[in-house]
């Protein structure tokens, strides 16, 4: 049985197979939309929203999930030495990739992931005020989080794809990403069972780059080639795109802790010059 | 780094059903006895209404509406609607509440082309009528499978102008 609804900014498509698909299938998009409601950077009431709203120095309550995807990022945030940030909802903002947070009061200049600390009991604190963005791994988390739920409903085998950050698990099958000079044509990436998969391109922006933004030159970034992190969970197949666009020369070590690789599509007209990372 | 040796180049244009929109109908009103064929003609002052509450142009005069009853309870509607991308074109349904509350969306076909059939004006003909007034959005729209993000502007603002259609139509004629 397959599905899909509008969710996550994208069209979310989960297919899943055994005697309670159907079930597995409706509680998987309830749960998608449950994590869309959390980290959404646009509605008023999200987690994002409320902490966007928070005052420097008060504490925030925060649902426990948020706080888990928060201390995801915390984590590779102090891997990549900073270069993966969660606190650029400001830059993001100054690109018009996001609109200005309701009732929220100006960021500070010069904020990091340092700015907000993570406390007990899914509690935060900003120590500056700071606008956070979630959308760099909040999609793999859904994805990852509706996976579960549809093992726990003991379906046989499962497909969640948010938009391209896709995770499997069931018999192997073949997995493609996107020829980025053919955007119809599709480069395959093996047979693949149990692992997850999450792609970044800049091969359809056109007045903006993708939505990325480099902490350290404060600035969003431009990409020409496409990227595609295979990885045993989606969150980290999503972040980790992006690691590899911001950071390539760590990449490599950071791919290795989450034991994930990374393939290289360039953009070339025969697409020839693919390499893997790892 | 080393080389990678499984590529492949397979189809340029790909489809996929989701589900009909009569199975569309059941999963959102599985409680319904019968099913009533109400489709709406939007008058000029209808559609001024749409446009005002969704913030997008209604778009056509016509729109197919079914409506969910148990008995001579009346459950809700579902509306049916097409939207046309620069690649891709999406068939959805969104089943509507008594009041005009969104209840649930299902998209129920998905077809993609990004070669030549695209650019056949023969095969872009048998959207036309589907496609909104103000016309394409280049640029804005590309769909994808397994790569980058699909944006599902197009569908979302479809929602939003099937949940307008049905605050004026029908939370006012009741």
């Amino acid at each position: 049985m397959r599905r899909a609804r509008p969710l996550l900014g994208t069209l979310v498509d989960i297919e899943a197979s055994g005697k309670y698909a159907a079930v597995a299938i409706e509680a998987a998009f309830g749960l998608i939309a449950e994590v869309h409601r959390l980290m959404s950077f646009h509605e008023f009431d999200s987690d994002v929203s409320r902490i966007n709203r928070a005052v420097a120095g008060v504490p925030v309550s925060i649902s426990q999930r948020t706080h888990e995807v928060l201390q995801f990022a915390q984590r590779l945030s102090v891997l990549s030495a900073g270069r993966f940030d969660v606190s650029i909802g400001r830059e993001m903002v100054s690109a018009g990739l996001l609109p200005v947070p309701a009732d929220a009061r100006e960021p500070a200049e010069d904020v990091s992931f340092q700015d907000l600390a993570l406390l007990p009991n899914a509690q935060i604190l900003l120590k500056k005020q700071l606008w956070i963005d979630l959308g760099g791994i909040a999609k793999g988390y859904a994805v990852d989080c509706a996976i579960q739920l549809l093992r726990e409903h003991q379906v046989d085998s499962a497909l969640v794809n948010a938009g391209g950050d896709l995770r499997l698990f069931g018999p192997a099958r073949p997995v493609h990403v996107r020829n980025p000079s053919l955007p119809g044509a599709l480069i395959s990436l093996g047979m693949l069972d149990n692992c997850a998969v999450a792609s970044s391109s800049g091969m359809y922006s056109t007045s903006h780059s993708d939505a990325l933004v480099d902490k350290k030159n404060r600035a969003c970034v431009r990409w020409n080639q496409s990227i595609s992190v295979i990885a045993p969970d989606c969150m980290s197949a999503d972040a980790l795109t992006k690691i590899v666009r911001l950071c390539p020369d760590q990449a490599q070590d950071i791919l290795e802790q989450y034991r994930a690789e990374a393939v290289f599509i360039p953009h070339t007209p025969t697409a020839k010059n693919r390499q893997v990372h790892q | 780094m080393i080389a990678l040796s499984t590529l492949a180049v397979s189809s340029q244009a790909f489809a996929v059903q989701y589900m009909t929109a009569e199975e569309a109908q059941h999963a959102m009103f599985a409680e319904a006895t019968a099913f009533k064929d109400v489709s709406v003609h939007l008058n000029a002052e209808q559609m001024n209404e749409v446009q005002k509450l969704a913030g997008v142009a209604a778009r056509s005069v016509g729109w197919h509406v079914l409506a969910a009853y148990k008995g001579d309870v009346l459950l809700g509607y579902m509306v049916q609607d097409e939207v046309i991308g620069k690649y891709e074109l999406i068939s959805y349904a969104v089943g509507l509440n008594p009041d005009a509350s969104v209840r649930q969306v299902e998209i129920l076909n998905y077809r993609e082309s990004h070669g030549s059939e695209i650019k056949n004006a023969a095969w872009r003909k048998q959207f036309v009528n589907k496609t909104a007034q103000t016309g394409l959005r280049p640029g804005e729209d590309i769909a994808t499978i397994s790569g980058a993000t699909l944006s599902c502007t197009h569908v979302t603002d479809g929602v939003r102008r099937i949940a307008a259609i049905a605050q004026v139509v029908f939370k006012k004629g009741s």
